[in-house]
């Protein structure tokens, strides 16, 4: 079995026996009822008393052949209001680069941590839609709003 | 193969040679097929095929020789379960990948601008569109924020709205001005991207235009000159006329359901033009130098270079170092390495026996005779907790790699091994039953289809021979450190990684790295090529 394999299987067990409250993390079904390792649909809550609190967002999470030495691709969908998510819905943050903070010790559950603290602590360094970030830098009244009405449209499942 | 059969037999008429035009990754080839071979010889040009046959002939019990070569570098590798490491006790380098934050807004490189005109303009344009699969999310779960999406998506779809007007005489503006203009206005925007770098240049089209109309667009034929910018922007307009008129026309003759595209590929002139030119005017909007359209050649196309000789001299050490295997001297068989640098050019070292943490080779591989009508994954489940000692606790993976059961997935029960198992080749049994001892090692288990059905008093699922599967050597689990500091987006522009062109590493490469790190440096390793009549064969060396 490949490394990525290998690694993806001990990821699901771990994830298996024991996850963070309120989060999701499962691979996807395929048509003949098995779950592919290298396709996870997952959930991120908002973080309890920030401005993200109350909503449930949805992700993929996808895994490259050559997982762990290069990190997953992480998608919202779908995609979401925030200054760091691109309009494609992938997910821009320092662990998830390889040229960056990625390394292959870093867990799912870590990632999925990571993306949380994201949400209410947007990095304005690298911005990834002009949307979100124009509202974040010049009209923070209006930022909360919408990330309130965003949250209010991602209720938890 | 054809050819090299026919070369190869005028060595030795009497030899019975077979060869195959197919892909060795084929079920065609599968572990019987595999086992009527004393020795199997890889010649590949890829990762996935390397790592294929590597894992087949352990599973077969046949020895392989393992061989790369890159320019003047070459290398060979003896495998045989259990005695050596196999192929992926090493871990191998990747090819680079960049993220989408660099590709899209944030280039510092040429290659960034290169990968940008290859893998994103040039589909956008004239391929399949990334986003494309974004309009299938499913429209009843939008519906509560279909506002919101529909301003995230706009960026894509004012290119999609261009591409609407492709054959129309403005088309090569509304596009120039869409990636070098209106994008790249809206990065400047941005002002936080720009603390610590120059901010990119919109581009002017009329300017350009007029300054380049005394420029003919023969001049893409210079691939060894750097362009000027005017000079890029008429190879642009250029080849962008070329790009449409050809899509044009496959598209007016196409009947079938695929709509036609077109890819790049480095030996198509119009498009590696349009990859050029566009490149080069990104590179020239952010500051980043201007490559010939040569270099971009090599760039796009991951070209590495083949050397005749270098190939011949490395089969040549993969024939020396089969005789060993052959002649039950594996104790006596090497790494061996051809290089130009250094002082000889054969270097060699001794084998490594395998690493115990390698998931590919650790693993017991073992055959169960299946009834295909009647097996289902209950039966497999059964024979391997009855008769294999399993717990409660382990997973089964396919081929495929996809997830077949666990204890949090039992629904696949009932099905027929063969519906969910690839047709029956094989799948890998990891024991998790972790928490009081270790694990026992993966058990691979290959399916043999009986030839006809059995009665129903057989069982569906039988194992082909009594296994021992030992314990794993220690526990293995995801060391997770919690000291690392989480910072949200990416970083700006100054951390940057080694050139592009360390980064065309290949298999040999890596290897051979990995073996010099191990290298001892005594005499031992000067490779003698004639041992029989050693006081006539000498070491090989080359100042």
């Amino acid at each position: 079995m490949s490394l990525c394999l290998n690694r993806l299987q001990e990821e699901r067990k771990q994830w298996r026996r024991d996850h963070p409250f309120g989060f999701v993390a499962k691979p996807k079904r395929t048509d003949q009822g098995t779950l592919d390792l290298k396709l996870w649909s997952c959930a991120v809550p908002g973080k309890k008393d920030t401005l993200w609190d109350g909503g449930v967002f949805k992700l993929d999470v996808i895994f490259p052949d050559e997982y762990p030495t290069k990190p997953p691709k992480c998608k919202f969908t779908p995609p979401l209001f925030h200054p760091n998510v691109y309009p494609s819905g992938t997910v821009c943050l320092s662990i998830l680069n390889e040229e960056e903070a990625w390394r292959p010790a870093i867990t799912i559950k870590q990632i999925l941590l990571g993306i949380q603290d994201l949400l209410n602590d947007p990095n304005p360094e690298s911005p990834a839609q002009a949307e979100a970030y124009n509202m974040f830098k010049k009209d923070r009244p209006g930022y909360e709003r919408k990330v309130r009405q965003v949250v209010r449209e991602n209720p938890p499942m | 193969m054809q050819v090299a059969k026919e070369v190869a037999q005028k060595f030795q008429p009497n030899a019975k040679l077979e060869a195959y035009h197919a892909n060795i990754m084929d079920r065609q080839f599968n572990i019987d097929w595999f086992k009527g071979f004393n020795i199997v010889f890889n010649a590949l040009d890829n990762l996935a095929a390397r790592r294929h046959v590597n894992h087949m002939c352990l599973a077969a019990g046949v020895p392989l020789i393992e061989s790369g070569t890159t320019g003047f570098n070459g290398q060979v590798q003896v495998i045989k379960k259990g005695k050596t490491e196999c192929y992926d006790c090493n871990e191998k380098a990747t090819p680079t990948t960049f993220p989408l934050c660099t590709i899209r807004s944030n280039p510092s490189q040429p290659i960034h601008c290169i990968a940008w005109a290859k893998s994103w303009l040039m589909p956008e344009l004239f391929g399949e569109s990334e986003g494309e699969d974004s309009d299938v999310i499913d429209s009843t779960e939008d519906a509560g924020n279909a506002d919101e999406i529909a301003t995230l998506k706009k960026e894509a779809l004012e290119l999609k709205e261009i591409l609407e007007s492709m054959g129309s005489d403005n088309f090569c503006r509304k596009v120039f001005e869409k990636v070098f203009k209106i994008d790249i206005e809206r990065l400047r925007g941005m002002e936080d991207m720009w603390k610590e770098r120059q901010p990119p240049d919109v581009l002017d089209y009329d300017k350009l235009e007029s300054d380049s109309a005394q420029i003919e667009p023969t001049v893409s034929e210079l691939s060894r000159k750097e362009w000027s910018i005017e000079e890029n922007f008429a190879v642009f307009k250029d080849s962008m006329d070329r790009l449409t008129k050809r899509l044009n026309e496959l598209q007016s003759d196409w009947t079938g359901s695929k709509k036609p595209i077109l890819s790049f590929d480095k030996d198509d002139e119009d498009t590696l033009d349009f990859v050029t030119a566009a490149a080069n005017l990104r590179s020239t909007a952010f500051h980043i130098e201007r490559k010939t359209k040569f270099d971009i050649k090599q760039m796009a196309g991951n070209i590495i270079p083949a050397i005749a000789t270098t190939n011949a001299m490395t089969a040549g050490l993969c024939v020396l170092q089969a005789f060993k295997v052959l002649q039950h001297e594996l104790d006596q068989a090497k790494m061996v390495f051809l290089e130009r640098s250094g002082a000889r050019a054969i270097n060699s070292d001794s084998l490594d026996p395998p690493k115990p943490s390698c998931s590919v080779c650790s693993a017991v591989h073992g055959s169960v005779s299946v009834d295909a009508e009647r097996a289902t994954l209950h039966d497999l489940v059964n024979v391997l907790r009855s008769e294999l000692d399993y717990g409660e606790e382990f997973s089964i993976l396919n081929h495929g790699g996809n997830l077949v059961y666990d204890p949090d997935l039992e629904d696949n029960l009932p099905a027929r091994l063969r519906d969910i198992t690839n047709n029956l080749d094989y799948i890998t049994v990891v024991d998790e039953d972790d928490v009081a001892q270790v694990p026992r090692v993966n058990l691979e288990l290959f399916f043999v289809e009986r030839a006809e059905a059995s009665s129903e008093e057989t069982k569906p699922v039988t194992l082909q021979q009594g296994l021992e599967i030992p314990r794993k050597a220690k526990k293995s689990t995801i060391t997770s450190s919690e000291d690392n500091s989480i910072t949200n987006g990416m970083s700006g522009p100054g951390k940057r990684k080694r050139d592009g062109e360390d980064e065309e590493m290949t298999n040999g490469h890596v290897a051979k790295k990995v073996a010099a790190d191990q290298a001892n440096g005594d005499g031992e390793d000067v490779i003698v090529l004639d041992e029989e009549n050693g006081k006539d064969g000498g070491a090989i060396l080359i100042d």
